[in-house]
């Protein structure tokens, strides 16, 4: 399956709290280009102990699966949902 | 104490007493700690990524946490698909390699990559030490990932200096263990008493929770009848009369007959990888399905589970245990229709009684079976035999089945043998291997020879690379592409220039001496079986294809050939 090549493909924003380690953001970035999951924009925050950060993008695959692979990693302590972003979107 | 010396001291901390290495510019601070510290047995293996598949070995034999070193740059890309080995496999392991200086970071300083940033796909976790004050702690928690939850392999990079710098910083005490969790199994049992035709499928995830004994209770105090995948070979145990063997691509007829019929999957720590389930449409396409597994992200990652116990293997498994030990399940149809399909699709290869008759994979590997000690350890690799073993070969336990089942990875079994061996230095460790995966790490016999490892070595030499030849003549019209390896090596005068001993057959008579034989010699030995290049594992389903369409010897047709492989 190349989710990729949809050409319309469900659309949401997560929000994730991470701590500052080495390559956490990479790690993140990884995971979502590895499960099928495409980024159309991505904001960060920085903390003394912690990354704060929002992505928004879609892919055809659950996004539940996304999250739990997301909630696996070391480094992340939470990761939201943002519900009124689940909407369709015709281009990614 | 400097960074490295506290490595060492987190290791004899730890019980970790076995190491595989191979020393080299920024580690050897930590191979200079090694000289004065007598507790860490240091193993020399003879490529990186020999070190890292034997920590691999010795972490699937032992339950333990399996640890691996190598320096920087090459000696760390070389450990890659070790690593990647072991975290298909969720296989527990430490892997520490030495990097360039922190003030050389980022400077393409002789012998420096980024490691962390090429690994991050293949680890549970990593860090790289850049504060000597964090390596204590960060150790610490190395190694209670590397083991806790679903295990998997955890790398630490150090740079030299840090390795050098006296760390102050006392080591943290140990943190307990979380308690074993169980969900509410209620609604599980309502769906298990109801099912007509209940199927326990399981993998891995069994010997990884080590709920083994729990497992093995649970299947016999349900009666459940079971099937398992390539690492849940041994679940259930010699004598389940219930258990159907292997499913999926190699599997049985009967293993994926009952789950095609099945009316409930009762699925114990496996991830419904694509080798055994076949296209998902057509898998369990009547059933609905209990997932119990450890990790959350395996729960309705394929295919939604109907319900989803995550926690704690063993602690759910007596759970039901206690719930069941009372009632008997309505279900001596159904046992009695896995046991027919049992007889009639299990697992077969004909015992040839013409003596001239040339060797069969399947014939060597039932006579294997039978004359082994029971505590036989088999280090596979990867390829027909790997799966010659895994039909014939009658495992007690899943610890002594050493397989790379998610990665695949040719030239595994050697060096897992080594670490087996380590694991236990009483136990028969046999590496059943293929010509093609046994030159993948066959710098290793330096290794055999140098710790006088008793390992028997069990080449099946067809003189191709004979799982892909097999896809080529089935699914490719038969056109053979860069499989053959008739040029190979004497491999008898091989194992004898390392000093080690060796035999070879071809001829079915030969069969049972040759295997008494080495497990009689009181060292390592080599026995060279040569089989035929035209013999193929059956039966098979197509990649892509559902299990429903599996493919036997005797459909053995152009129909195979019909529609190209995507």
């Amino acid at each position: 399956m190349n989710p990729q090549s949809q050409t319309a493909m469900p659309s949401y924003t997560l929000n994730c709290r991470m701590n500052q380690e080495a390559a956490a953001l990479e790690r993140l970035c990884q995971v979502v280009r590895v499960r099928g999951f495409r980024i159309s924009r991505m904001s960060m925050e920085a903390a003394e102990d912690h990354l704060d950060i929002a992505l928004t993008l879609s892919g055809s695959r659950p996004i539940g699966m996304l999250r739990s692979q997301l909630e696996k990693l070391h480094s992340v302590v939470d990761v939201a949902l943002q519900e009124q972003a689940a909407v369709r979107s015709v281009s990614a | 104490m400097n960074g490295a010396q506290h490595i060492l001291e987190a290791f004899h901390r730890h019980n970790i007493n076995t190491v595989f290495g191979y020393p080299g510019g920024c580690i050897m601070p930590l191979y200079d700690a090694l000289v004065d510290d007598v507790g860490v047995e240091h193993v020399l293996c003879r490529h990186e990524q020999a070190c890292a598949l034997a920590a691999d070995g010795y972490a699937r034999a032992s339950g333990e946490i399996g640890v691996c070193i190598a320096t920087s740059g090459p000696g760390a890309t070389n450990l890659i698909t070790g690593v990647a080995n072991a975290y298909m496999d969720s296989i527990p392991m430490l892997v520490i390699t030495g990097q360039v200086a922190t003030s050389m970071i980022g400077t393409d300083a002789f012998q420096e990559t980024d490691i962390l940033g090429m690994t991050l796909g293949i680890v549970k976790h990593s860090y790289l030490v850049d504060d000597a004050e964090a390596l204590p702690a960060i150790i610490e928690e190395a190694i209670q990932l590397a083991q806790s939850g679903r295990p998997g392999p955890v790398w630490i990079d150090i740079p030299k200096d840090v390795l050098l710098t006296a760390v102050a910083t006392a080591a943290p005490a140990t943190a307990p263990a979380p308690d074993a969790h169980c969900p509410d199994i209620t609604r599980a049992l309502a769906m298990l008493r109801s099912a007509r035709r209940p199927l326990l499928y399981s993998g891995g995830g069994v010997s990884l929770a080590q709920a083994e004994d729990s497992f093995r209770a649970f299947a016999e105090t349900s009666g459940l009848p079971g099937v398992v995948t390539l690492k849940g070979i041994g679940n259930a145990g010699k004598h389940n009369p219930h258990n159907l063997g292997m499913l999926g691509m190699h599997g049985s007829r009967a293993a994926n007959k009952a789950v095609e019929e099945c009316d409930l999957l009762f699925v114990v720590g496996a991830r419904l990888d694509d080798r055994a389930t076949g296209k998902l449409d057509g898998f369990a396409p009547n059933a609905k399905m209990i997932h119990i597994d450890a990790d959350a992200a395996e729960i309705n990652k394929l295919r939604e589970a109907d319900l989803a116990l995550r926690g704690d293997l063993n602690a759910i498994l007596v759970a039901f245990i206690a719930a069941l030990e009372s009632e008997s399940l309505a279900i001596a149809d159904w046992q009695k229709q896995c046991q027919t399909w049992h007889t009639t699709g299990g697992f077969k290869a004909a015992d040839n009684e013409e003596p001239m008759a040339p060797i069969t994979g399947p014939a060597f590997i039932r006579q294997l079976s039978r004359t082994a000690p029971d505590d036989t350890v088999i280090a596979c690799d990867v390829g027909q035999h790997q799966m010659w073993v895994a039909q014939h070969y009658e495992f007690d336990h899943p610890r002594r089945h050493l397989t790379s089942g998610g990665l695949g990875t040719m030239g595994f079994g050697l060096p897992a043998a080594i670490g087996a061996q380590f694991a236990d230095r009483n136990s028969t460790v046999i590496n059943v291997t293929g010509d093609g995966s046994f030159m993948m790490n066959a710098q290793e016999l330096a290794t055999i020879r140098r710790y006088k490892l008793p390992l028997k070595l069990i080449i099946l030499d067809n003189q191709c690379l004979g799982m892909v030849r097999q896809q080529q003549e089935l699914f490719y019209n038969n056109r053979e592409s860069h499989i053959n390896l008739d040029d190979n090596p004497d491999f008898v005068a091989m194992a004898r220039a390392f000093d080690i001993p060796a035999l070879h057959i071809d001829r079915t008579d030969q069969i049972r001496r040759g295997i008494e034989t080495i497990l009689a010699y009181d060292g390592p030995m080599l026995l060279h079986v040569a089989i035929s290049r035209e013999e193929n594992v059956w039966p098979i389903v197509k990649p892509g294809a559902s299990n429903r369409e599996m493919i036997d010897e005797t459909k053995r047709t152009s129909t195979a050939n019909k529609e190209n492989v995507a």
